[in-house]
């Protein structure tokens, strides 16, 4: 049994441990703390089961009893490749500082400082289950990457971090208001505050006050995505950003944003999500097709980048907000995926910056991959990682997160958004064209990646190709857990939106009743009453779990006793009950005998047809 | 060993292939990289034929075979496997596929001995028939649209192998936009699909079809339909979705044949065949098919009429014919389509790697207007341009004749409306005729240019310096190009061995389906096509006859016409562009339409391109700048503004005092954690 608190607070304490050592190893004992986070992240995705308890590895203890504020920690299906993704992130970024000017810096025990304390402050975030852990952690994230900027950047450093901290600050602080809110109003009177985020989402937040809660939230992960109109911030923080700092804030933290929305504003404010889910669709749709068209137009290499990863998260976004499952595990799928491509995307730019003389002008670009075949290998599947070329694991997140859109939100929506596919080719494909193909600039002096530089880079590809093999893995351990996120708020939306998702998936996975926080729970209601019908949807099918009512929004209890509402008497085994509450015909319905799933007489052909 | 194995095996040996290239891309020297290319291709045949013979052994009704590896998605009620399906439809192309493959490989292994990337260019060109047979050996929808984006990526890396040239590397991002274009249509519409069957398994989803949609169709089945027709247009370069192709010629010729003629192109028709259960659902859909079909095969065979690069020529002719093959293929004559898809295959590779021969000797020039008098020089290459020449305008007894008559055979049976088509077919006949022999007369008669009396002399003409044959741009010669070693047909023996197999090919590959007299070609694929409406429409023997004398007729007029304007006046000594230009100057506005390609880049440009590129930087210039950066923010400028003030005068002491009180406040966090856990 792994503690998670080890995990957690590892990298923080081996920056401090960096403070001790001599400035010339601070880097190694980063890169030592990472490393050693990377491999108990192995361990906790190897672990992870799917199909267990939806909380697992818990830690549970009293931190600020007076205000009910619990350190709660688990692992669950929504964190667990983020966790990994994290990791992977910052060791990155580690063994780049390592060999790196910042590696040799003279503040290098700074550097490693802060990421150390990043890191933790990130699966902290993660792994929180309080809200007020999960703010504190949030906002402690980005303090960080304010130092590292500020004091590590280019340019105009100092402006742009102070720009970052004003539009983070305002998010951050309205997030704080909504969640002590969100606790106080979901406490009922005379039981004490909770700020477990189960605890809360069983005991609901009233219908009322979930609109300006659920405002507040977005606004702060809106923010810090971040998505248009608001990423003021982005094109001067960016700029200033040391490349190896800035790879991990946009490959790992950027996520946390759409990971706050699964984790807590969506089952906390079902309703809230519900009434104002379309303002943020339409700011990701925006988002994508805005910041393609700036990516494209840009002639600074980073720049191109940034806006790629706007247009990237609006795609995940639209998944999230989609309130569907699977566009939920495809755009958690997604999360990941862009992660590993902007881990290298953002080395390739700085391995061909150092070849052009420090700029990072795609003019001043031109020819690289002359006499440089193995980067320029490397550099073209980071491209169509980053496009969601076919054969990608992120084309499978695009796929899921397409069509989640198109079912759970509109054709329109997944129509326009669609185009952002074609744009993504266009300045993906430009970035390495310009950079790497055409005549050789006079400006960049065309070589080889270095050992370092190749083995680096190799890190993010062979990422891309295992995904692109196998995604699956990434998608089953989210698919229950996604379900769970999205269940309440998919309800609140209506009826109409639960009978899509129950028939494109008569068994929809993980759902649960929202009350356990412990250990010991499995997580799921015992098998054995399985295959109670729900008239007109979906059939649960033999998975084992029960599904949600699509009329009622309830999960079908197959563990009560089923009463046939004419007699009273308890309805014989062989045949199935239709819950009273659907408002069913009240007749029993034949099993199957092969398949065992109930027959629907009405509908031969029934739902999904598997 | 099942066909199923077989085919895992056939797929598998191209991408290892590319790999062990592309790793030991220091390692090969001479043509090692070219043997070890061609060698895996080769064996990809090899075990297709073992998949063929296990096939042949089984029932007629056992064989559809899908084969699957493991769950590659399955979420949301969608299970997406790593899944094969081997039938009668995939085999044919599967055996096209390896088969032209594997001659082009050959072929290439003489042709670019003298290019720089030698090994890259073999490392490629596996890649792309892995991603080709992925395409089509795709068990379901979702590993369908993986192979026809890698086929996508691997034409684009292909079509800009010379990554110097800009020409090279803006016609290659074109193709893949466009591409992506289409990919966008076949998710989109997959997705339409995918909400009413439930499943994107291809068995399955043809299984329940008619249950699903309904015997007629629906609004949503003809919709989704019509946007996969949006990616099946893309890939197969059909109007307006074909400015791609021609751009694409510049690549080396080899990747023209292979990927621009003989397989990736096609994919369209193969899909729109591999759909057949639901496009005949939907008649809308069938019509949209044949509409774009009939007029590609016209705008196409008139641009070809005019241009003067050799390769454009050839590549329009290409989008021609696969005109024929997707409107035939929406109007239910599979066997015919199929059938044509395999000859285009042999004569059209043929005819690129003559024409690749030519250029070789012209060291790189594309130029018609240049060329001339070759026949005397290159004899073989003369008599596989010829050959490939009359299967192409279909005369008798080659292999175009009898495939392209029986898709229009198979149209006009139809009768009604179909009547149009039936005469859009000849006339484009007609064309295809007078413009393949254009060639052929243009390059091949009339006095020998300077290139050809070199070669006649027993010596290879060097340019003085390269030029890029679009923009007369001097080259960056690092890259490749036919250097001081380049080879033509004429020399090289595996040259010369490739286009003997494909010249027996053009010639006798009608014998895969004479009408009536011996069809083994569509009584294998019986069992693919065995549910479709049409099956079977054997057009009436009065319609067969009618139609071989007509194309024959047709054929030779086109040559026949072709000669008067082109090859009389050569043999009599005349500059081919005399007699030319008198023709230029009485069509005067219809020259310049088709010399200038209708129009379709411009309009495109004009409607997409331009549009999109002002909307970037508007959003730069002045909706960045102004609102986000002035008007939404202004407060928040304006107070970074002055707190920056502040903090550069405070910096570096009150930064490291914060850093400092950071770091206590989390180390006593930090130990009040691990000693509460």
């Amino acid at each position: 049994m792994l503690h998670l608190s080890i995990l957690l607070w590892l990298p923080a304490a081996l920056g401090l441990v960096a403070l001790l050592v001599p400035a010339r190893s601070a880097r190694w004992v980063g890169l030592l703390g990472a490393a050693l986070a990377l491999a108990l992240s192995i361990v906790l995705v190897l672990d992870f089961d799917a199909s267990g308890a939806p909380f697992q590895h818990v830690t549970d203890t009293a931190w600020i009893s007076a205000l009910g504020v619990r350190y709660q920690l688990a692992i669950t299906g929504l964190n667990v490749w983020l966790v990994l993704l994290t990791t992977v992130g910052f060791t990155f970024t580690a063994a780049w500082i390592a060999f790196s000017d910042l590696g040799v810096h003279e503040r290098a025990k700074h550097v490693v400082l802060h990421l150390g304390i990043a890191q933790s402050a990130v699966l902290g975030a993660l792994l929180a289950q309080d809200l007020i852990l999960f703010v504190a952690f949030f906002d402690l994230m980005l303090i960080p990457f304010f130092f590292l900027t500020a004091q590590f950047g280019n340019g105009d450093r100092v402006p742009a971090t102070i720009k970052m901290i004003v539009y983070t600050l305002v998010g951050s602080l309205l997030m704080l208001v909504a969640a002590i809110a969100v606790g106080v109003l979901a406490t009922p009177s005379g039981e004490s505050v909770s700020y477990n985020l189960a605890e809360i989402a069983q005991r609901g937040v009233p219908e009322g006050s979930q609109g300006w809660l659920f405002a507040c939230f977005a606004a702060a992960f809106l923010v810090k995505m971040p998505a248009f109109p608001i990423h003021g911030w982005l094109a001067d923080g960016y700029r200033a950003m040391p490349l190896p700092i800035l790879a991990v804030f946009s490959g790992v933290l950027s996520k946390i944003a759409v990971y706050g929305f699964l984790q807590v504003a969506i089952p906390l404010l079902p309703q809230g999500t519900a009434d104002l889910r379309w303002i943020v669709l339409i700011m990701a749709v925006v988002s994508i097709l805005y910041a393609s068209t700036l990516a494209f137009t840009t002639f600074n290499a980073r720049l191109v980048l940034a806006y790629s990863s706007i247009a990237q998260l609006g795609f995940i976004t639209l998944g999230v907000l989609s309130l569907r499952p699977d566009a939920a595990s495809g755009s958690l799928l997604q999360s990941v995926n862009h992660g590993v491509a902007v881990f290298g995307a953002f080395l390739a730019v700085a391995i061909l910056s150092r070849r052009a003389g420090g700029s990072e002008d795609l003019r001043d670009f031109g020819g690289a991959a002359t006499k440089a075949p193995i980067f320029a290998v490397f550099f073209v599947i980071v491209s169509y990682a980053v496009l969601a070329m076919p054969g990608t694991a992120n084309f499978v997140g695009e796929f899921l997160i397409l069509r989640g859109a198109w079912e759970g939100a509109a054709p329109a929506l997944a129509i326009v958004a669609s185009i952002g596919v074609a744009l993504a080719a266009v300045y993906a494909l430009r970035l390495f064209i310009r950079s790497s193909h055409n005549r050789v600039a006079p400006t960049l002096e065309p070589r080889e990646g270095s050992r370092v530089e190749l083995a680096l880079m190799a890190v993010p590809v062979l990422l891309i190709v295992a995904l692109a093999v196998h995604p699956q893995q990434t998608v089953d351990a989210a698919d229950h857990a996604t379900s769970r996120a999205v269940q309440a708020a998919a309800v609140s939306v209506g009826p109409e939106h639960v009978q899509k998702i129950v028939e494109s998936d008569p068994e929809v996975r993980g759902i649960v009743p929202p009350s356990v926080f412990s250990e010991s729970d499995p997580g799921r209601v015992s098998a054995a009453a399985g295959g109670a019908g729900a008239a007109g949807g979906g059939a649960t099918g033999g998975a084992g779990e029960p599904a949600i009512d699509p009329n009622t929004g309830q999960p079908v209890d197959p563990g009560a006793v089923q009463v046939d509402p004419s007699t009273g008497q308890p309805v014989d085994p062989g045949a199935v009950q239709v819950d009273p509450s659907t408002g069913g015909e009240g007749g029993t319905i034949e099993i199957n005998p092969e398949t065992g799933q109930p027959v629907d007489p009405s509908t031969p052909n029934e739902g999904a047809g598997r | 060993m099942s066909p199923a194995e077989a085919a895992w095996i056939v797929l598998v040996l191209p991408l290892i292939g590319s790999i062990v290239l592309g790793l030991g891309f220091k390692r090969w020297s001479g043509i090692g990289a070219g043997v070890v290319g061609t060698a895996s291709v080769g064996l990809a045949f090899v075990f297709t034929l073992v998949s063929l013979v296990s096939m042949l052994g089984r029932e007629e009704g056992q064989r559809q075979i899908a084969s699957s590896l493991y769950d590659y998605v399955k979420v949301g009620g969608v299970d997406v496997r790593m899944e094969i399906l081997v039938d009668p439809l995939s085999l044919v192309m599967l055996l096209v596929v390896t088969g032209v493959s594997t001659l082009i490989h050959l072929y290439s292994v003489a042709y670019m001995r003298g290019d720089q990337g030698y090994t890259r260019f073999f490392s490629y060109l596996n890649f792309f028939v892995f991603s080709m047979l992925v395409l089509v050996l795709a068990g379901n929808f979702v590993i369908l649209i993986v192979g026809w984006g890698l086929v996508g990526a691997a034409s684009y890396m292909l079509i800009s192998f010379w990554y110097r040239r800009g020409t090279a590397t803006t016609a290659g991002i074109k193709a893949f936009v466009i591409n992506v274009v289409g990919d966008i249509g076949l998710v989109l519409g997959v997705i339409l699909l995918l909400r009413h069957t439930g499943t994107v398994d291809f068995l399955e989803t043809f299984a329940t079809a008619k249950e699903t949609f309904g015997e007629s169709g629906d609004g949503s089945l003809t919709a989704g339909l019509l946007l996969v027709m949006v990616g099946a247009f893309a890939k197969s370069a059909q109007i307006p979705l074909h400015t791609w192709l021609p751009d694409a010629m510049e690549g080396p010729t080899p990747v023209s044949s292979l990927i621009h003629a003989a397989t990736m192109v096609t994919a369209g028709v193969y899909l729109l065949a591999r759909l057949h259960p639901l496009m005949e659902l939907s008649q809308t859909a069938q019509t949209v098919g044949m509409v774009i079909g009939a007029l590609t095969l016209l705008v196409a065979g008139t641009i070809g009429l005019v241009q003067t690069d050799l390769k454009r020529v050839i590549a329009y002719s290409t989008m021609s014919q696969i005109g024929y093959m997707i409107m035939g293929v929406s109007a239910g004559a599979y066997f015919a389509s199929m059938f044509h898809l395999a000859t285009h295959a042999f004569f059209k590779a043929l005819l690129f790697m003559a024409a690749g021969s030519v250029i070789a000797a012209m060291a790189s020039e594309q130029n018609l207007d240049k060329m001339g008098g070759f026949k005397k020089a290159m004899p073989f290459t003369y008599g596989a341009f010829v050959i490939g020449g009359l299967a192409l305008a279909g005369i008798p007894p080659f292999s175009g004749f009898f495939s392209k008559d029986e898709i229009l055979a198979v149209i006009g049976e139809q009768g009604g409306a179909y009547w149009l088509l039936y005469v859009a077919g000849y006339v484009g006949a007609f064309l295809t005729a007078v413009y393949t022999w254009r060639m052929i007369f243009r390059a091949f008669w009339g006095p020998p240019v300077e290139q050809a009396k070199e070669l006649e002399g027993g010596h290879l003409y060097h340019a003085p310096d390269h030029r890029n044959p679009a923009t007369g741009e001097l080259e960056d010669t690092g890259v490749g190009f036919p250097g001081p070693e380049h080879h033509i047909a004429e020399r090289a023996p595996a040259m010369k061995m490739a286009m003997g197999a494909l010249a027996l090919l053009a010639i006798f590959g009608g014998l895969l389906g004479i009408p009536k007299v011996l069809t083994p070609l569509e009584h294998f694929l019986e069992p693919s096509f065995e549910s479709a409406l049409h099956h079977p429409v054997h057009p009436g023997g009065g319609l067969i006859v009618v139609g071989l004398v007509l194309g024959t007729i047709v054929g030779v007029a086109g040559i026949y016409v072709a000669y008067l304007i082109w090859g009389k006046p050569l043999q009599q000594g005349e500059a081919a562009t005399v007699n030319s230009s008198r023709w230029q100057e009485r069509f005067a506005p219809l020259h310049k339409l088709f010399l200038n390609k209708w129009y379709f880049d411009e309009l495109i440009d004009l409607v997409i391109v331009r549009p999109v590129r002002w909307l970037g930087r508007f959003a730069h210039d002045t909706f960045e700048r102004l609102i986000i950066g002035g008007g939404i923010v202004g407060g928040t400028t304006g107070a970074v503004r002055g707190a920056s003030a502040v903090v550069r005068r405070l910096q570096g002491g009150y930064m490291r005092t914060y850093s400092a009180m950071v770091l206590t406040g989390l180390a006593v966090l930090l130990v009040s954690f691990l000693i509460a856990s």
